[in-house]
């Protein structure tokens, strides 16, 4: 039997709009997988009066930090001058070898400066990438890079997104050959702005890569494994997809809710639609990757319960487990 | 003698100040040091961005601290850096306040 790797995961414990409640509450679960041990960091006095039966759990440890870094907070100058926040303490833990990955549901261009400033970046790769799980029915998520780190990038950019997120799709769900394509507004070659034309030609040095895909082809088995895009546009098209289903589900809801015949219907429907709902719930899918910075970095959703950060410290673990760090550096050597 | 006032080494002149900057910057930017003279504009001609300027910041405080305590950039002040001539003009003269 091959024996599992404990892992450490520092914990950011004073970020997001529920914290510290819910992260410490997720902390506390998690550390019921025993290969796995959190590093809880924040105010010590608040992480402790949050812990369920007022004690830390076996695996669990707290690391005081005084200062938290607000969700509106500009990242540059909060970083530089809250050096004992929970964001920057948390990932020196990593640098300094007390954790193996970070989570944090804080502000993320504050997460994303302490990473570069702390941690560094891989060479080659000025400025890291968000990588956002996209659920599709049925199978792994689709990976969407760049989510809105870097909205203006250079077309070389896109190539080292899409083979360290390639990389990263193959460690997480191995996928052996993961299909890249690159967001643009047509399929033919030659479609898209400047941006899309100048990165269509180094992204066809990428293994993997297919060509343009659509909008439409989010969530489909059938299309890519990666989608590829710059900040501004990823972000957009993350934005739009969130809207769309939380309309369409609003819709399908209400249209259960609008007759006795349709509720009647809805109790043999909806446990199912609520299973499928379920995959849908940004509180499951483990949280965004930042990718390029030498560490493993998890950033989960603002409003991140218990139950998110259970499963973003699950995935970060699991990361540090397959050395998906190294792994990315080396396909953006590759990359040339 | 004050800490704060207390000068370990001889504060460094113009020409060591840029040579400093040019080392961090290129190692940050992974240019060559050749592209880095006096007039580059940070933005335009060296395509560094907020972040890599506050990479250089960090280091720079870090190794001059050592040298003169108290040494440390304002953020208000970097954003109005725009060259590395600037740039270097404001450290030296920092060096000088931190030394005074």
């Amino acid at each position: 039997m091959t024996e599992t790797k404990r892992v450490v995961v520092a914990v950011d414990a004073m970020g997001g709009d529920r914290a510290p409640g819910e992260i410490v509450a997720g902390a506390a679960q998690a550390v019921a997988d025993p290969d796995v041990g959190v590093l809880l960091v924040g105010r010590q006095a608040e992480i402790e009066s949050a812990l369920p039966d007022g004690a830390a759990p076996d695996g669990l440890e707290v690391l005081d930090a005084t200062d938290v870094i607000a969700m509106d907070d500009e990242p540059l100058s909060a970083v530089r001058k809250q050096k004992d926040s929970s964001i920057v303490r948390a990932v020196e833990a990593v640098k300094e070898g007390r954790a193996d990955a970070i989570v944090s549901a804080g502000n993320t261009g504050a997460v994303t400066t302490a990473a570069v400033l702390r941690l560094g970046r891989f060479k080659g790769v000025p400025t890291p990438a968000i990588a956002v799980p996209i659920p599709v029915a049925g199978q792994h998520p689709q990976v969407l890079v760049d989510a809105g780190a870097v909205v203006d990038p250079a077309p070389e950019r896109l190539a080292q997104y899409a083979a360290m997120a390639s990389e990263y799709a193959r460690a997480r769900w191995d996928i052996p050959a993961p299909r890249i394509g690159l967001l643009s507004n047509g399929e033919e070659a030659g479609k898209g702005d400047e941006l899309r034309k100048a990165a269509f030609p180094l992204l066809e040095r990428i293994p993997g890569f297919v060509g343009n895909v659509e909008g439409r082809d989010f969530m489909h088995a059938d299309t890519v494994d990666v989608v590829v895009t710059d900040g501004f546009t990823g972000n957009v098209a993350l934005k739009s997809l969130e809207g769309a289903l939380r309309a369409l589900s609003g819709l399908v809801f209400s249209v259960l809710d609008g007759s006795p015949e349709a509720r009647e219907a809805s109790t043999v429907i909806m446990p199912e639609l609520l299973r499928l709902a379920e995959s849908y719930d940004p509180d499951v899918t483990g949280g965004a990757a930042l990718l390029g910075v030498k560490g493993m970095t998890v950033i989960s959703h603002g409003a991140s319960s218990a139950r998110a950060i259970v499963n973003a410290v699950a995935v970060a673990a699991d990361c540090a487990r397959c050395d998906v760090i190294e792994r990315m550096r080396k396909a953006v050597i590759d990359a040339g | 003698m004050p800490a704060e006032t207390h000068v370990e080494q001889t504060p460094m002149g113009p020409d060591e100040v840029l040579a400093l900057i040019k080392e961090h910057l290129a190692e940050i930017l992974e240019i060559d040091e050749s592209r880095i003279t006096r007039d580059a504009r940070f933005a335009e001609d060296l395509d560094a961005d907020s972040l890599a300027l506050i990479e250089l910041v960090e280091i720079l405080e870090a190794e001059l601290g050592e040298r003169t305590v108290g040494f440390s950039v304002d953020d208000e002040d970097l954003a109005e850096l725009r060259t590395v001539g600037e740039a270097t003009d404001y450290v030296v003269a920092r060096l000088g306040v931190s030394a005074a």
